[in-house]
């Protein structure tokens, strides 16, 4: 599990359209991207000259909740997190003028762990789930 | 973004034997004879291929012991893989944060000077 908080002196519905607007989301990740914010809609970002992450909108909240389907295309040297099996959900809370950022990527290894296997039984099962779906 | 060591770690465990090996070798050190035992279908060369993936990113280690070679898990493997993924993420919105804050800055400017 990958976790993150971040305050943003903007206001939500600026930070929201860095999500949702192909040409803003490419104005911080990624060369290019093609997103359809739409619950089952593409959300893909090509890194320039390397992976593609391969996404699906899950869940969207209007300038509040975002939730997407993490993974990268099977291309040649791509890191091998399939498509479809991890999870990021952004939330976008007010605070005054400014919005603050969480961000939680699941199916991942826990980063911190003090039993490091802890990370391995939580990876695991969901690689395999992952797998066995695409089969 | 290159990071050569996770891209071989994420690609490693993607396989289902590289998976079953890895629960294998979790919590006891085996020798490459008695993991191939697990895997009647499977030759022993292709099981051979299996281990040089994993000692290859880093996933396992590897020590002879006489003529035979034994593995383990190693488990900062993946832990590294986290740590990557944790700072694209840092990386990402610490960009994401300059831009919309740079895209709403001179709105901001304004109403402060009207105060």
């Amino acid at each position: 599990m990958v976790e993150h908080t971040v305050r943003i002196a903007a206001r939500r519905e600026t930070v929201w359209r860095y999500w949702t607007d192909a040409e803003r989301i490419s104005a911080w990740w990624g060369a290019a991207a093609e997103l359809d914010p739409r619950p089952g809609g593409a959300f893909h970002v090509e890194l320039g000259g390397g992976p593609v992450m391969e996404g699906e909108f899950l869940e969207l909240v209007p300038n509040e909740r975002i939730v997407f389907s993490f993974g990268w295309a099977a291309t040649e040297g791509a890191p091998g997190v399939p498509p479809g099996s991890t999870r990021v959900e952004i939330t976008l809370t007010a605070d005054g003028e400014d919005t603050i950022l969480a961000l939680r990527h699941s199916g991942l290894p826990a980063p911190h762990v003090e039993d490091h296997r802890s990370g391995w039984r939580h990876f695991l099962p969901i690689l395999a789930t992952a797998a066995a779906r695409a089969t | 973004m290159v990071h050569r060591p996770v891209d071989s770690a994420l690609r490693a465990v993607a396989d289902p034997t590289r998976r079953a090996i890895l629960r294998l070798v979790r919590d006891e050190e085996l020798p490459a004879g008695e993991i191939a035992g697990h895997f009647p279908t499977m030759s022993r060369p292709a099981v051979s291929q299996h281990l040089r993936v994993l000692a290859g990113a880093g996933l396992v280690d590897v020590r002879p012991d006489g003529n035979r070679r034994l593995y383990r898990l190693r488990s900062d493997g993946l832990r590294d893989a986290a740590a990557i993924l944790d700072e694209m993420w840092s990386d990402g919105l610490a960009r994401l944060k300059a831009a919309a804050e740079r895209e709403e800055w001179p709105a901001r400017t304004r109403r402060g000077m009207e105060h």
